[in-house]
């Protein structure tokens, strides 16, 4: 009923770009469903912005192919894309009400005036924005501008929309806020929207799928607790989830059918070697990294037992209904533990369970090792 | 009640210890005043001279007993009456207005369509292009006058308006200026207009100028100050009577051997200057913000 947006998917095949002979993209291949909300995150330089805007037109491809709609996009002008684009800045036109910013592409369109009324109005109505319609940019909150320019997008009615950050300047607070209208609006329009952010949190609380960039690279797609849970290297388990992945070093002393023993973690010799689920372990790797999540990882309430790993605490934050404590084991490694709902007594020299069926086990490349049953 | 007597006491002390604190200058100040109003005062005087000769009768002003205020508003009146009908005064004053504003005209659709393309996109051989309009803001206008003249009167331009506007059009400074505006205009905003259908016009038109209204603001009051005033480049292309310009008007009346009395030059001085004069009043804030922000004396 509410038919305000076409459903259009996306496919990008090999896709590379480069400027001269640095290359910022390298072989790039997604698939994107109609309807879906796809998050690229990734750290600043990672390449995700430029991909958005390779999508949108507004860079060209340096080699390989976009398809919308089975239909290639690579050489069409960015109006004739169907594609709708929210910038960080909002790109509001300051000189322009808040009814000429929404209708300016339907202005260009040469539109006639009751369809763009008919069309700003509706925008207007499903971002409750009816009455700031007469305003001016200068003259609105930066939730209300976001808003703003989300409906701009909106009476386009393209067939996806693009988001490069829309929220870093908002305060934290008008951010949360903002997240639960995307989600909401996502769902009203069921439209196919693709949002960059470096925000993690973001990433997490938004998408329907998840694209990890580093380095010009997709490092992982997937659904977002997919990626949390299940990681294929060593940079989206550090990147997903905050606080961030613990690493520890070890050496694979023995391997068993359903179980690794690893020795050295922490550094400390008096540490007993740690018996780590796994099934199907290659023999021949020696070195690994186990990856922790914090909240896998505890402050043993009685310091130095023998099951933990001998740590000193180094910073400690009290969140409320939890604890983040960043510890230094003997050979330096950083490891950060949380207790929920248990205060930190103020120990300095500690020691640290780790729950060893959580740990996940990477190469020393950072590839992570998979057990043979998932 | 006592309470607020009081508090009302104290405000006073304040406002008179505040009052005595500025009415006790320093020297420097001063002298910094007095400096400013004897360069006011010698700024003024022509003005207002001419104001007393043109309203006074004749001869009043300058006798053994000169009076330094107007005298007769009818004698102004009736000279300017004399200017005006029994001179081509009012044709001059068409020919400057068009001038200048056809000049401002074109230098504001010129300089702006070419700062837009230099602020806003890349292509080859723009910073060589940008090197040769800057170096022609350093060559001296005495220097380029006499090729511009040939090749007007080659165009067959010479004694037409678009003799006096076109060569002028060109305004190195101006684009210059709207460049360094239209720098600030954010990436952004011209993408956003481009995904929204806009075409390279367009974004010119719709986004790019509207943006740029105070740099264009500038850049009119500035040209107009400029074009008003020129009197070289009207006296050599526009030689006949018909496409005289006020300047060259009022240069006649000064001419040497001009035999108007000086109620009469006085007057047409006047009225020459009257059009900056309102458009200084309207205008004032805007000019010395543009002289500010351009680093220009106009």
């Amino acid at each position: 009923m509410n038919k305000v947006i076409a459903m259009s998917s996306l496919q990008i095949k090999n896709a590379t770009k480069a400027y001269g002979t640095v290359e910022v993209l390298n072989d790039i291949n997604l698939d994107i469903n109609s309807g879906e909300f796809v998050v690229f995150v990734g750290p600043s330089g990672c390449g995700k912005s430029t991909l958005l805007r390779m999508i949108s037109g507004l860079e060209d491809i340096t080699a390989g192919e976009m398809r919308l709609d089975d239909r290639v996009i690579n050489d069409i002008d960015p109006a004739k894309r169907g594609i709708a684009m929210v910038f960080q800045s909002y790109a509001l036109y300051p000189h322009l009400t808040v009814f000429e910013n929404m209708a300016f592409s339907l202005t260009m369109a040469r539109a006639p005036m009751a369809e763009r009324k008919q069309k700003v109005e509706r925008a207007a109505e499903i971002l409750r924005l009816t009455h700031l319609l007469d305003r001016r940019p200068a003259q609105l909150s930066g939730g209300q501008k976001q808003r703003v320019a989300i409906g701009r997008a909106i009476v386009r009615q393209p067939k996806i929309f693009l988001f490069d950050e829309p929220l870093s300047n908002l305060d934290a607070e008008l951010r949360v806020q903002m997240r639960a209208e995307l989600i909401e609006l996502h769902s009203r329009l069921r439209a196919t929207m693709i949002y960059v952010t470096h925000d993690q949190v973001e990433a997490m609380t938004l998408a329907d799928k998840i694209v990890v960039l580093n380095g010009g690279k997709i490092q992982q797609v997937g659904r977002p607790l997919d990626l949390y849970d299940d990681p294929d290297n060593k940079f989206v388990a550090g990147f997903i989830g905050t606080p961030t992945m613990n690493f520890l070093s070890g050496q694979v002393t023995d391997v068993a059918h359903d179980h690794i023993i690893v020795a050295g973690l922490g550094g400390d010799p008096k540490i007993p070697p740690l018996p780590i689920p796994f099934t199907g372990f290659d023999p021949s790797i020696r070195n690994i990294e186990l990856g922790i999540r914090p909240e896998h990882a505890t402050i043993a309430s009685e310091p130095s037992t023998a099951a933990g790993l001998p740590a000193r605490v180094t910073l400690v934050e009290e969140l409320g209904d939890l604890t983040s404590v960043h510890t230094v084991l003997a050979n330096g490694e950083r490891l950060v533990a949380q207790n929920h709902g248990r205060r930190h007594q103020g120990t300095v020299e500690t020691s640290v369970h780790i729950a060893t069926d959580k740990a996940l086990v990477f190469d020393t490349s950072g590839k992570r090792l998979r057990p043979a049953s998932t | 009640m006592s309470t607020t007597v009081n508090a009302a006491e104290n405000l006073s002390l304040q406002a008179s210890a505040n009052g005595s604190r500025r009415w006790s200058p320093s020297f420097a100040t001063v002298l910094k005043w007095i400096l400013a109003i004897g360069i006011a005062i010698v700024a003024v005087f022509p003005i207002w001279w001419m104001f007393n000769v043109v309203f006074s009768e004749p001869g009043v002003p300058i006798s053994i007993n000169p009076r330094l205020y107007p005298t007769s508003l009818s004698a102004g009146l009736n000279n300017i009456l004399i200017i005006f009908t029994e001179t081509d005064y009012l044709r001059a004053y068409y020919v400057s207005v068009m001038y200048t504003l056809l000049t401002i005209a074109g230098i504001l659709l010129f300089s702006s369509m070419a700062a837009f393309e230099f602020a806003q996109f890349q292509f080859p051989g723009k910073s060589l292009l940008f090197g040769i309009v800057m170096l022609s803001l350093m060559v001296p206008t005495a220097v380029t006058i006499i090729p511009t003249y040939l090749l007007t009167v080659q165009l067959g331009w010479l004694n037409t308006m678009q003799g006096l506007v076109v060569p002028g059009l060109a305004s190195a400074f101006g684009l210059f200026m709207l460049i360094q505006f239209m720098k600030s205009i954010p990436a952004e905003m011209i993408e956003a207009a481009r995904l929204d259908g806009a075409n390279h016009f367009q974004i010119y038109w719709h986004v790019a100028l509207p943006l740029s209204k105070n740099a264009l603001v500038t850049l009119a009051i500035l040209t107009f100050m400029n074009t008003w005033g020129n009197y070289i480049w009207p006296l050599i292309v526009a030689p006949s009577p018909h496409m005289y310009t006020v300047g060259q008007v009022v240069g006649l009346f000064n001419a040497p051997y001009s035999h108007t009395t000086v109620d009469i030059v006085m007057t047409a001085n006047l009225l020459a200057a009257v059009p900056p004069l309102i458009f200084f009043l309207i205008f004032q804030r805007q000019i010395v913000e543009g002289i500010a922000h351009s680093g220009t004396k106009g």
